[in-house]
């Protein structure tokens, strides 16, 4: 579904991403893991576009994406759910997630969409009402994915969503990632620094250091590779 | 007698505060979207006023239809400083958004001067006065008056009935988050630098009511002084808290003149100027966030 061929991007005139390759297949959750710094939200970014790419190659459902605009790749099925989850803190939750359908598309079904994020979150439809800047830490994450999935994604990229989270919210986190996949069929790139729980969700993984995919495999061969998890994964 | 003077001076405070307010939403929407500060303000509002003039003197038409030509003006010419300048600095530092606004009015104040001279001129719409019992009121000032406020709530629906003024607000909240909802954020930029500078320069028309000799290429500093005391009463990034440190600013300014003039052995006119400013130090050590919320 997405190919990413020697990507290259980074800030002024720091190169962050060093030709990383990965394939991710339609209705799998793919985890991309690695230490600080090692340029996974870079990748997420450069993707999406939202970091313009030096060069190199996306191919999303076959098609060569790589320097398009951000909001045309929104408009196709791509979706981020950034880090630091970038609500708007002065519009209500439900504010929040009609912005989500903004492009005209997904504006035609908001209500359906709606209706799905109100199913995966009852508790946003309580709070629909309330300034995001309100919310607790586990309601934004919420409300973030809400707003990625009123663009009516096909493939949603998630940049470290149980970031900050109590272990009993960031297990519902990864529970609700696993049924975004089997419930709605999307495909998911997710990024985590919590190893044990994204590999636990996970169809296959990537392992990125210092902007290079370094190893890749299911998630049993990276939990069985003691030299992957030393090196790279810190466990 | 004094209280008279007094509320006579109330009324013309809000009339000019008013207009002050609209004159400055231009400049805090364009710091509240793109966080550039248009250190050029003043020249877009003499361009303003020469439209103004040039309507009325050389067509010999009504101010009231310098009003949306000086907007389309505006928006011309902030498309056009947009995609020319603003755009490739908005990631370089603050200072070169602050010399390429500040060039920028340099350019247009000896554009004009090359085009019409530099003498000071006005023109007289008289459209008769309106008697209140403590003062008497120039028409074309309530006029000018109206209009900004007509301008303001026009520009307050559009931010928030309008698809556009959607993206906008989501924009200045979080860019990054408008950018993954699907809206193209450089176009936003570009609308709300385009949209500002054509308040900007509207505004320009309203102000030659209060200035019947004022009109000349090097009129706008005073402007972009007042422009900036304006904009930081109302916290700088908001068009609303703009117009509302506009109307503070006005029944300031005109208060002030009359009490000053009652002063024996003041001279009123520079007093109330260095109030002005004086306020704005004040302001910016104890609230340098703005002294209005809005929202
Ligand atoms: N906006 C930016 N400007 C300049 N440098 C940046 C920017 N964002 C990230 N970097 C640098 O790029 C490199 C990769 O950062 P990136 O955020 O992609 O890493 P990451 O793998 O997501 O790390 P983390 O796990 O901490 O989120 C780092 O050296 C970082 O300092
Ligand atoms: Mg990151």
């Amino acid at each position: 579904m997405l190919t990413v061929q020697a990507l290259e991007s980074g800030y002024g005139a720091m190169q962050v991403l060093w030709h990383p390759e990965l394939e991710i297949e339609k209705g799998s959750i793919t985890s991309l893991l690695g230490p600080n710094g090692a340029g996974k939200s870079t990748l997420l970014e450069t993707i999406l576009g939202s970091v313009r790419p030096w060069g190199g190659q996306v191919l999303y459902e076959n098609r060569d994406i790589t320097f398009l605009s951000s909001h045309r790749k929104v408009e196709m099925g791509l979706a981020l759910v950034p880090e630091g989850k970038h609500l708007f803190p002065n519009m209500t939750v439900y504010e929040n997630l009609l912005m989500g359908a903004y492009l005209k598309k997904a504006y035609e079904h908001r209500e359906e969409s709606l209706d799905i994020v109100y199913t995966l979150f009852p508790r946003l439809k309580e709070r629909s009402r309330q300034m995001a800047g309100l919310l607790s830490g586990g309601e934004q994450q919420m409300t973030t994915i809400g707003r990625a999935l009123m663009t009516k994604p096909r493939l949603m990229m998630l940049d470290e969503p149980s970031q900050g989270l109590a272990p009993k919210l960031a297990a519902e986190v990864f529970e609700t990632i696993e049924k975004l996949k089997s419930d709605i069929g999307l495909t998911i790139l997710l990024v985590e620094q919590n190893a044990d729980a994204s590999l636990g969700a996970a169809d296959y993984a990537y392992i990125m250091h210092e902007g290079k995919i370094k190893a890749s495999g299911t998630p049993d061969e990276i939990k069985a590779s003691r030299e992957i998890r030393e090196a790279f994964l810190g466990v | 007698m004094f209280l008279e003077q007094l509320s006579g001076n109330l009324v013309q405070g809000v009339v000019l505060g008013s207009v002050y307010g609209m004159a400055t939403m231009g400049l805090s929407l364009i710091f509240g979207v793109l966080k550039v500060v248009n250190v050029g303000h003043g020249a877009f509002v003499m361009v303003g006023a020469f439209v103004a003039l040039f309507f009325f003197n050389t067509l010999g038409l009504n101010p009231i239809f310098a009003i949306p030509a000086a907007f389309a003006v505006g928006i011309a010419l902030g498309l056009t400083f947009y995609y020319a300048a603003i755009r490739k600095l908005l990631h370089a530092p603050e200072l070169a958004t602050l010399l390429a606004t500040f060039s920028a009015g340099v350019l247009l104040e000896e554009t004009i001067k090359m085009i019409f001279g530099s003498e000071f001129r006005g023109y007289n719409w008289d459209v008769g006065n309106i008697d209140l019992v403590f003062t008497a009121l120039p028409m074309s000032k309530i006029l000018a008056a109206l209009g900004s406020v007509l301008i303001a709530v026009l520009l307050y629906v559009w931010f928030k009935r309008t698809r556009a003024g959607s993206a906008m607000r989501s924009v200045v909240e979080d860019s990054q988050g408008a950018r993954v909802c699907g809206i193209n954020v450089d176009g936003v930029y570009a609308m709300s630098f385009a949209l500002g500078i054509g308040l900007t320069v509207a505004s320009g028309v309203l102000l030659t009511m209060f200035i019947p000799v004022g009109i000349n290429p090097y009129m706008g500093g005073g402007y972009t002084l007042k422009a900036f005391v304006i904009a930081v009463l109302g916290g700088l990034s908001s068009p609303y808290g703009a117009f509302f440190g506009g109307l503070v600013f006005g029944l300031i300014e005109n208060t002030s003149y009359t009490v000053f003039a009652l002063i024996p052995g003041v001279e009123p006119f520079a007093l109330t100027r260095f109030l002005s400013f004086l306020i704005l130090l004040i302001i910016l050590l104890i609230r340098p966030t703005g002294i209005i919320k809005a929202k």
